[in-house]
């Protein structure tokens, strides 16, 4: 194995992130109250990865025995993780405090779980993408039982290990069978042998262990038991990181692995399962959600709706489809920054304070925070010119050509049904009245990762056809 | 000449992996499931493992088992430190109790 | 019906025996030592398949380690002096017939499955080989699993410390 300059060029997002995970363990260990620093330590080395991430674009290599790719694509991944990523930094600073649980741990956890994001979605091989997966999870169940004196967050925490590791089950078993039939685990492999594997029962059935697996963690119906719970009890700003760039990195790993077997125009036998998913995934969501007391619980169920329309995008089995899921992945990741974030702001001491009528005439006390609010909502629910609304128009639009109209139809009106529950809070905070006073002190980290969430999602809404673009270069 | 083919061991697999489903779906106790998902994780690396040995190329099956049982340790310990701080908080550790999240 | 048949039906018995009991029993002590027998069954299983290295891991980490790991979790979680140690069930009779067809059609595809080489090849020794392919082919994965073992280590000490 040789390793050239370019190729350690084009590593340096992920070595620099690496190396940045042992130096914030030892500067947990050396400094006293590292916890202060750590936070925009944490900031700054996402960030720089981040930018690595974008002006490496073109640099794709492939690298440690072709079992891993960077470059192209994968460097997209790579910057929606880190950048997500840093953003949820920034407002976890002032909550953990909060919260009570601020330790250097929270950030080597969150650091590490972006490390295997970014493996998952540079991987070339089965095993690969399971190692970065368990990575990823294993720093997620930590971090949702982070708090550990609060009950809440510990029954997140063992629910989501318990249906997690079930799940991860599920995977290794459809792995196993998948390897059986194809005799390696390689992608590629796969890709080559594909034709006669197409009528293997043995491979059919791995793949279809492999997608229940997937969908648990991608929070897909009928596999969600988990999602409202976790989403709630989890601390506010674990929530956010697990809710965006962590159901970003699952749907990387279905890209990757998809993608070329679209590419290479083969015929798809995974429509019919991944459109089940997604209709049920879309309805259920979408109806549920409207019935909720709890913003983050609403928020859960309407991620799992979210889920819904980005399976849209692969079922449609075609190019414009995958950079659609994409484009919506990166959309719902800063909509969802910006309203978990406004969520941690509003939230209280004891971590309560997250029900809607908490939220009840907070148009009048808290103008800036409520008008934000108001705005993630309306993008959230694909009101345009917000980043929502062309995620769901891409997405249909590659149904449409792939002659799936009636998927696109289903889509159009849970988004629909979704538009109520997400004005309803709109209403609750200016058309409602409390005397109850919010005191809210919004810290200047908290505010600036919720500006750079909101004007993402502004961009996204006026601009969408230069990123649209950008991403379709990548092919 | 022995009549033990690969079919026997995919066999004793399914029939472990079936086993540690019905557990993790009928026991209460958080222990109790984790052991169910460790039958789980074990029958999928018999899989890894007779595949590899019986498709010519036994190494590399093996090498995946190996990883699998790296992962399944480093759960283990994570399961341990969550239900040993649920088991303080609660005093109890039956999935079915643990239930203040909810609508 | 020679010496390999016998040793393998053997360690079969054990294994789908113990493991029945595992989940059946209502006794989590006693589900805990069955499944150290089914781990050992399954040593014994991976040893006929020439798998003489990973055997003997399975015995130290997963014998040494995780069943440990699992008995200390029964035991500080069970009042073992005053309390009978039993763990109650759920929905047995929906499982039992859902699980039942999952391990019908299991077994139907996989015995039904056409394999390219089906003669069993025992290499002498697996660990030199292994040990090669860990630092080539696999260096990433074995660079990251270290990486993932030292997460899990932070991991469980922060959740668990007082």
């Amino acid at each position: 194995m040789t390793f050239t300059v370019h190729d350690l060029i084009s590593l340096s997002p992920v070595l620099l992130i690496g190396v940045g995970i042992l130096a914030t363990l030892i500067i947990e260990m050396l400094v006293k109250e590292s916890e202060k620093i750590l936070g925009w330590f944490t900031f700054v080395l996402l960030l720089s990865v981040a930018y690595l991430s974008l002006i490496l674009l073109d640099h794709t290599a492939l690298v440690f025995e072709d079992k891993f790719l960077t470059g192209g694509r994968v460097n997209i991944f790579f910057f929606l993780f880190s950048f997500g990523a840093a953003v949820v930094s920034l407002l976890s600073m002032e909550y953990i405090k909060k919260a009570g649980i601020h330790f250097g741990e929270y950030y080597i956890m969150l650091l590490s779980s972006v490390l295997g994001m970014m493996l998952i979605s540079g991987a070339t091989d089965f095993i690969m993408i399971f190692i970065g997966l368990e990575q990823m999870s294993v720093c997620f169940y930590v971090l949702a039982g982070f708090n550990r004196r609060n009950e809440r967050s510990l029954e997140a925490a063992l629910k989501y290990f318990l249906l997690g590791s079930f799940a991860t089950g599920f995977l290794v078993f459809g792995l196993g069978l998948i390897y059986g039939a194809v005799g390696s685990l390689s992608i590629t492999e796969i890709v080559i042998g594909y034709e006669t594997l197409k009528t293997s029962p043995l491979f059919l059935t791995g793949t279809l262990l492999f997608i229940i697996g997937f969908s648990f963690k991608i929070a897909a119906v009928p596999f969600h038991m988990w999602v409202p719970d976790v989403y709630q009890g989890a601390p506010t700003s674990v929530t956010a990181l697990m809710s965006t760039t962590g159901k970003a990195a699952a749907f990387s790993a279905l890209i990757i692995i998809f993608s070329p077997i679209i590419q290479a125009a083969y015929p798809s036998f995974f429509t019919p399962v991944i459109s089940v998913l997604a209709v049920l995934s879309m309805l259920y969501g979408s109806i549920v959600a409207i019935s909720q007391n709890d913003l983050k619980r609403m928020l859960a169920y309407s991620s799992i709706a979210h889920a819904g329309y980005m399976l849209i995008g692969l079922a449609a089995w075609n190019e414009k489809g995958v950079s659609g899921v994409i484009f919506y992945l990166v959309a719902y990741t800063f909509m969802n920054l910006a309203a978990f974030g406004l969520i941690s702001l509003i939230e209280k001491r004891d971590l309560r304070g997250t029900e809607f009528s908490d939220y009840k005439g907070l148009g009048f006390k808290q103008p800036v925070l409520a008008g934000l609010m108001a705005l993630t909502m309306f993008a959230l629910s694909g009101i345009p010119p917000f980043a929502g609304f062309f995620g769901k128009y891409y997405v249909f639009l590659s149904a449409i050509e792939a002659g799936m109209t009636w998927l696109a139809i289903v889509g159009v009106i849970s988004s629909v049904i979704s538009v109520y529950f997400y004005l309803r809070l709109i209403v609750v905070m200016y058309f409602d009245n409390s005397d109850e006073i919010v005191m809210v002190t919004p810290s200047t980290s908290a505010m600036l990762g919720i500006m750079i969430s909101v004007l993402l999602i502004i961009i996204m809404g006026v601009a969408p056809g230069s990123i649209i673009n950008l991403i379709n270069s990548t092919f | 000449m022995s009549s033990i083919g690969l079919n026997h061991f995919l066999i004793i697999s399914s029939i472990l992996f079936s086993l540690g489903v019905f557990g993790v779906i009928t026991r209460k106790n958080a222990v109790m499931v984790l052991m169910g998902i460790e039958l789980i994780l074990n029958a999928a690396n018999i899989n890894f493992v007779a595949f590899s040995a019986y498709g010519g190329f036994p190494v590399k099956g093996q090498i995946i088992a190996l990883f699998v049982i790296v992962l399944a340790a480093a759960e283990a310990a994570i399961a341990l430190a969550i239900v040993l701080n649920i088991y303080k908080n609660f005093n109890n550790v039956n999935v079915d109790e643990i239930d203040n999240l909810r609508e | 019906m020679n010496l390999y048949d016998i040793i393998f039906y053997l360690f079969a018995i054990i294994t789908i025996v113990s493991a029945t009991f595992v989940v059946f029993t209502k006794n989590i002590v006693y589900a805990a030592y069955n499944l150290l027998l089914t781990l050992f069954g399954i040593a014994g299983l991976y040893v006929l398949l020439g798998a003489d290295f990973i055997g003997i891991v399975q015995l130290i980490i997963y014998v040494g380690g995780i069943l440990i790991l699992i008995l200390f979790g029964v035991m500080l979680t069970n009042k073992i002096t005053d309390v009978p140690i039993k763990s109650g069930v759920l929905q047995v009779i929906p499982a039992s017939i859902g699980v039942g067809m999952l391990a019908g059609i299991l077994i139907l595809i996989v015995t039904n499955i056409s394999w390219r080489n089906m003669e069993l090849t025992v290499p002498e020794s697996t660990i030199g080989s292994l040990g090669m392919l860990l630092m080539n082919e696999y260096i990433l994965i074995f660079e990251l699993l270290g990486m993932l073992l030292l997460i899990a280590l932070i991991g469980a000490a922060n959740i668990a410390r007082k």
